[in-house]
């Protein structure tokens, strides 16, 4: 959705096309990820504003170009190399179904970097590069647990290692302080979407549209 | 021909696609952008609308024109 806010707002048209794209992508990927958790057999959780397990930078549209370039440059990047790693993993229902998401990502990441490379990004880089740290976790978390099993093909070290690898614009930040992970939220500080996106994404905004009683 | 946008030094790719394996490649639109990377992102996005089995860009500076109209070979 942060995409999608730029679509009419990005220093170019071929950026403002890139960026309504690359949303409705994220759109589809959100909703094969979800219908692929499903089968996994994990409930749904219910729809509140702290279950939202969105990282930091997302909280709130971003009101510079920057941003979005950091965030398409970043933490696309990291959302992607999970991705493939659970492409790459045993579990059947994720391997067929990720590879189209990692041919769209591709793109994204063309964007990401020839945006990262021309713009002044560093400072927003750099806050995306730490949510996208804290979003992977820590070292002998989940992730890393979860390679152990064979269910990731990668695990934190091998992450961080191809993002900065990938993103190598991104400075690094200070270390880490893990004792206030949340393992669900993905995050540490506290927060969360921002009321208005998070009326759409809930459909509240549509609701005042209907007719009364429909 | 140069361009001048956002970006410092741009040029501008030619975008070429192909429905079906058949039928030749044609020419379905141009973009402009710094590098290819980008070029390419701003191809796909702008026009994978429809169902291509193959999409290709080129620069449209390394495209060497023969005659231009209104110049007809002799």
């Amino acid at each position: 959705m942060r995409y999608a806010e730029w679509c009419i707002a990005a220093p170019t048209l071929e950026a403002d096309i890139a960026a309504a794209a690359m949303g409705l992508d994220d759109i589809g990927h959100s909703r094969v990820l979800y219908g692929s958790l499903r089968e996994l057999g994990t409930a749904d959780v219910p729809d509140e504003p702290g279950s939202y397990a969105n990282v930091p930078y997302l909280d709130r549209p971003w009101t510079d170009w920057t941003a979005f370039v950091a965030a398409n440059g970043v933490l696309d990047s990291a959302f992607t190399l999970m991705i493939e790693g659970l492409a790459g993993c045993t579990v059947e229902v994720l391997r067929s179904r990720l590879k189209k998401m990692l041919q769209e990502e591709r793109y994204h990441a063309m964007h990401g970097r020839s945006w990262m490379r021309e713009s002044r990004a560093a400072a927003d880089a750099e806050q995306a590069r730490r949510d996208a740290i804290v979003w992977i976790g820590p070292e002998g978390g989940d992730v890393d647990d979860l390679h152990q099993k064979g269910i990731l093909s990668l695990g934190v070290r091998d992450i961080r290692r191809r993002l900065d690898a990938q993103v190598p614009a991104a400075p690094a930040s200070p270390a880490i302080d893990w004792k206030a992970w949340d393992p669900v939220r993905r995050r540490i500080s506290p927060g969360g979407i921002d009321e208005l996106t998070l009326g759409m994404l809930q459909g509240l905004a549509e609701k005042r549209y209907m007719p009364a009683g429909a | 021909m140069g361009f001048v946008r956002v970006h410092a030094d741009v040029q501008e790719y030619e975008v070429f696609a192909r429905k079906t394996r058949l039928e030749p490649l044609r020419q379905v639109g141009a973009v402009v952008a710094p590098d290819d990377e980008l070029a390419m992102a701003y191809a796909r996005a702008t026009y994978d609308e429809e169902r291509w089995v193959e999409m290709m860009i080129v620069p449209k500076a390394a495209v060497i024109q023969l005659w231009a109209p209104g110049e007809a070979e002799a």
